[in-house]
């Protein structure tokens, strides 16, 4: 209770400080932008750490016997993972993968992978997937490595678990645009980096899920087993371990996830493959080729993601269901598939040898690109202004940008005063949790003018903001119709699967063909990369109030409107906010990564900074936006878990 | 149906064998200074004590009996009482505070973890209240897993398992996973696998409370008949008196951690130490438990009909019913330990304690 009432009165003290900033703000001579003799120049000792690292790279220890055997291996894995997919024959490799969704899903998942496949193959990206796919398999076994071992070991020793809390958060919190810049500086523009880079990002949820499926086994048959005699070992070999499957399948299917996103986004960093085709195409404003190599890029998403998913779920079905259809019962199959599989693949692979055939035929290419650029071309002469209605495209970018983007850009790099903003923030955090939260929030913006980031960080936050308005105003109502109406939701679920299940970059490419280059792409991408958590959360929220609440409001004749706004909103508030706060952090991983076409701000410095091997440069944007993720982050979490009611 | 009354009694221990669980002044104390809300409680300082307790919580206290061979022993309270806490203090699944145990003999209190294994391996084993069986296996390696542990070769521990699944009959169930039996059928394969290790003492904590009435007294009369057979130690846990009274041959009743009485169901139905005990024995089937042992009063040169010592009450009544106004009661072995008359049987039949 004293935290809060401490809390309460910084809240007053910093709003009333705020006011009293901002009377001298307007009425005054004003306080101007941040103070530029207050930038602590951070750029300078990066970059000379930077040049002592290209200066020393071939003769310091830690580069000899640390960075270098490392890139040497990961490198190595690489090449051969690549020179083994790029050897094999593509029947054999469509044949092994239609297998492989075959055993561990159904026909329809084996349909979508061949369909997927051969795709990839007439859009004369094969090649490319490959790379791809050689890039997933290193990152994503390495990562496993990793997280696994570690999630284990978090689980049993609760010391190891608080320390690592806090790193995975922040890891989490991040866009993985920011771990990029690091990256380079110990590895350099390669391959490797790119590897590294996507482990960073993936290993989080491996850890989290491990750890989760260990603790998440019931403690009755935990202590059954050492009621028996079980040592430590076999307690986690025999009971712990396979209880956990599901869990850490499920941990895998999201480390591939993480990985096939920033696989994409590595290919600013050098890492080649459908990433770098998506790239290149999007910075020459080929849209048929982006489309192309993206539609690619989410066909493999979508391959990869149902067949882990399929492996997780028969996992779980055989503990909880109790199912006779797990192993045991599929063991005839399996074994005749253990047989026919490798015979196939051989037969197919000698078929091919004999033939010449390896990589896909060139002249299957199927020219997609062509009636899209046809169509993108039409779009941007029909729809980008219709007729002279004065709608289209065109207007409604130029209503964001000139309505909302504009004066709120103004508003926060120059109308408000910068000491305000500081002093709102300490108020808000002060207000939803106390002290610390007030302090950090009030420092991190501090920071961020020090950094000499405050103009392009607002430039920043107002994209931000408007793509979180737009969500939240779409979201929330549809969150409500899907929790209320089962055929809302039935219709929104596939398509909620498919956006989450595509890596965030390649949302540009449908947006950029109606809307441009610019600032207002990276929104509406934005929008879209945020709506489904936004929705997801706010069913589940309203889904998750129990039932005999609902019907003691009904009870006492409550209207639908009164039910939906004084029962069950509230009580789903705290749902909808951590929705609110997942639907902020994408928003700002995207505005961050439309830096790559015109979206200005951090992102764009960031871009610039990686582009030019400005080290410095791209690290002090990194660590600006990682701070503009963290405060609202921490906040909302805060209000989320305040307004939890009491169990 | 298996007549309860009649195993027990036919596998009373014998006085002379040594007692093969030993608990002597065990005490389990929750919270971070145990230790010293122990030696606190010892010394009997009572304001020390009360000032300690708080954020402690005494689950056992002072908790001394003995089990014997081939006896059930009933642990009898309500939640909350420390029973479960108790039993899991013998295998040291719980760490106790303080106190004396030993299971045939050998001190487990004094054990090292490695000893320790071997005891849970070999010599004990645990029957658990929610089965605490293995989803991931099928029910014939969950009634092989104590001895899959113990390092015995497959089709060794397999023939071993398969030899009592079909003696708790779950002959046709080995290659089903555990989740598709119904409740009580889980609990057979919870006891399959807990008598596959050929244990010393079986612990079982609660075995047959989560299921439901009539399977419940299957599972009792399976356990008595299987018993039967083995001859087993048995430590059992439960919250429901009747279930008490129709397995044990001994009972303890455990109030906040303590043991209020240790006694015979028909010592504990017949005398009830206090009125805690006493609202327990209210409802119980005084018929079955009580016998003309505890209701013959000496009296000289009485002429009468003879029974044994161990007929019970329900008996005496159909006796009496059947025009005998006193009968003699002998032992055994001929001993006459005195008269028991109609107004003596119908005084135990409305629970009045005997003059």
């Amino acid at each position: 209770m004293a935290a809060v009432n401490a809390g309460r009165w910084l809240a007053l003290c910093a709003g009333a400080a705020a006011a009293v900033l901002l009377g001298i703000h307007f009425i005054g001579s004003g306080f101007g932008p941040f103070p530029v003799e207050w930038n602590i120049g951070l750029r300078q000792p990066i970059d000379g750490f930077q040049s002592w690292v290209i200066g020393n790279r071939s003769t310091h220890p830690i580069f000899l016997f640390v960075f270098g055997p490392f890139s040497a291996f990961v490198d190595w894995g690489l090449r051969a993972a690549e020179n083994i997919l790029l050897w094999l024959p593509w029947p054999v490799t469509v044949w092994l993968f239609a297998a492989l969704a075959w055993q561990v899903a159904n026909w329809r998942i084996t349909v979508v992978t061949v369909c997927g496949l051969l795709f990839m193959g007439l859009m004369g990206l094969w090649e490319q997937s490959m790379q791809t796919l050689a890039l997933m398999v290193i990152a994503v076994s390495l990562s496993l490595l990793v997280s696994v071992p570690l999630g284990i070991l978090a689980a049993r020793h609760a010391h190891l678990q608080q320390i690592l809390r806090p790193i995975l958060d922040l890891m989490q919190t991040m866009p993985a645009f920011v771990y990029l810049i690091p990256v380079l500086l110990f590895f350099g523009v390669a391959r490797v980096p790119s590897v590294v880079a996507t482990m960073i990002y993936a290993i989080p949820p491996g850890i989290r899920l491990t750890e989760l499926g260990l603790r998440q086994v019931s403690p009755p048959v935990v202590e059954a087993a050492r009621a028996f005699g079980a040592t430590r070992r076999q307690l986690l070999w025999h009971v712990q371990l396979p209880l956990a499957l599901p869990a850490i399948m499920a941990g895998v299917n999201q480390t591939i996830m993480m990985a096939l996103s920033i696989v994409i986004i590595a290919a600013l960093i050098g890492a080649g493959g459908l990433g770098r085709e998506v790239l290149v195409a999007l910075q020459r404003l080929q849209v048929g080729r982006a489309l192309e190599a993206g539609l690619a890029v989410v066909l493999l998403a979508i391959i990869m993601d149902r067949i882990s998913d399929a492996l997780a779920n028969r996992q779980s079905e055989i503990y909880v269901a109790g199912a006779n259809t797990g192993y045991a019962a599929k063991r005839p199959a399996w074994q005749r598939a253990r047989i026919v599989v490798p015979l196939v693949a051989a037969v197919l692979l000698l078929a091919a040898l004999v033939l010449g055939v390896q990589s896909f035929p060139e002249a299957a290419r199927l020219p997609l690109y062509q009636p899209v650029d046809v169509a993108v071309g039409w779009m941007r002469d029909n729809l980008y202004r219709i007729g002279n209605s004065g709608w289209g495209t065109g207007p409604l970018s130029d209503l964001i940008t000139i309505r909302m983007l504009d004066p709120l850009r103004a508003l926060f790099a120059h109308g408000l005063a910068w000491p305000v903003q500081v002093a709102l923030a300490v108020c808000a955090g002060a207000a939803l949790s106390g002290f610390p939260l007030a302090l950090q929030a009030g420092l991190g913006l501090f920071a961020i003018g020090m950094l000499g980031m405050w103009e392009l960080a607002m430039d920043t936050v107002s994209q931000v903001v408007v793509a979180v308005a737009i969500s939240i105003v779409l979201a929330v109502p549809l969150g409500i119709w899907a929790a209320r109406s089962a055929w809302v939701d039935a219709l929104l679920r596939p398509i909620l699967d498919t956006l989450q299940t595509i890596p965030s970059f390649v949302f540009l490419v449908p947006v950029i063909m109606l809307f441009n280059v610019g600032r207002v792409p990276g929104v509406i991408a934005s929008v879209l990369y945020a709506l489904p958590p936004g929705i997801r959360l706010t069913t589940l929220g309203l889904r998750q109030v129990n039932d005999e609440v609902r019907e003691a409001a009904r009870a006492f004749g409550s209207s639908s409107w009164q039910l939906l706004t004084k029962v069950e909103l509230p009580l789903a508030l705290p749902s909808i906010l951590l929705g609110i706060n997942q639907v902020i952090m994408m928003a700002l991983a995207m505005v961050v990564i439309s830096g790559l076409v015109g979206g200005a701000g951090l992102g764009l410095e960031a871009v610039i900074g990686l582009a030019k091997g400005q080290t410095g440069r791209g690290i002090e944007a990194g660590l600006a936006i990682a701070i503009l993720a963290i405060i609202p982050d921490r906040m909302l979490h805060a209000a989320a878990h305040r307004l939890q009611p009491p169990v | 149906m298996v007549d309860a009354m009649s195993i027990k009694s036919g596998l009373s221990p014998g006085a002379d064998s040594e007692p093969k669980v030993v608990v002597r002044n065990l005490w389990k104390v929750f919270g971070p200074h145990a230790q010293r809300v122990l030696a606190a409680l010892q010394s009997g300082d009572s304001k020390q004590q009360a000032a300690l307790e708080g954020g402690h919580v005494v689950a056992v206290r002072d908790a001394t009996f003995s089990v014997q061979p081939g006896e059930i022993f009933v642990i009898m309270g309500l939640s909350g009482s420390g029973k479960s806490t108790l039993v899991r203090c013998i295998s040291r699944l719980i760490e106790p505070t303080g106190g004396y145990i030993a299971v045939g003999g050998a001190e487990v209190t004094a054990m090292d973890a490695a000893q320790l294994m071997q005891l849970r391996r070999h010599s004990l084993s645990m029957v658990f209240q929610h089965f605490g069986l293995f989803p991931h296996r099928t029910v014939l390696q969950n009634a092989a897993y104590g001895l899959e542990v113990q390092g015995v070769p497959l089709a060794q521990r397999e023939a071993r398992a398969r030899e009592m699944l079909e003696l708790v009959g779950l002959a046709g169930w080995a290659d089903s996973r555990p989740q598709r039996l119904s409740g009580g059928m889980q609990q057979r394969v919870g006891l399959a696998r807990a008598l596959a290790v050929d244990p010393a003492v079986l612990l079982c904590d609660e075995p047959f409370s989560a299921l439901d009435p009539l399977i419940r007294r299957d599972m009792q009369d399976e356990l008595l008949r299987l018993q039967q057979m083995m001859h087993k130690t048995i430590l059992f846990i439960t919250h429901d008196f009747l279930e008490a009274l129709k397995l044990g041959d001994r009972i303890a009743i455990m109030k906040d951690g303590r043991l209020v009485q240790v006694g015979t169901p028909e010592e504990i139905v017949s005398n009830p130490a206090g009125d805690y005990v006493r609202e327990f024995t209210r409802d119980a089937p005084r018929a079955k438990v009580i016998t003309a042992r505890s209701l013959a009063q000496a009296r000289a040169g009485v002429e009468a009909p003879a029974v044994a010592a161990s007929t019970r009450l329900e008996e005496l009544l159909q006796r009496m019913a059947a025009g005998e106004t006193q009968l003699c009661v002998r032992e055994e072995d001929g001993t006459l330990l005195g008269v028991v008359d109609q107004a003596a049987v119908l005084r135990a039949l409305a629970g009045a304690a005997p003059r």
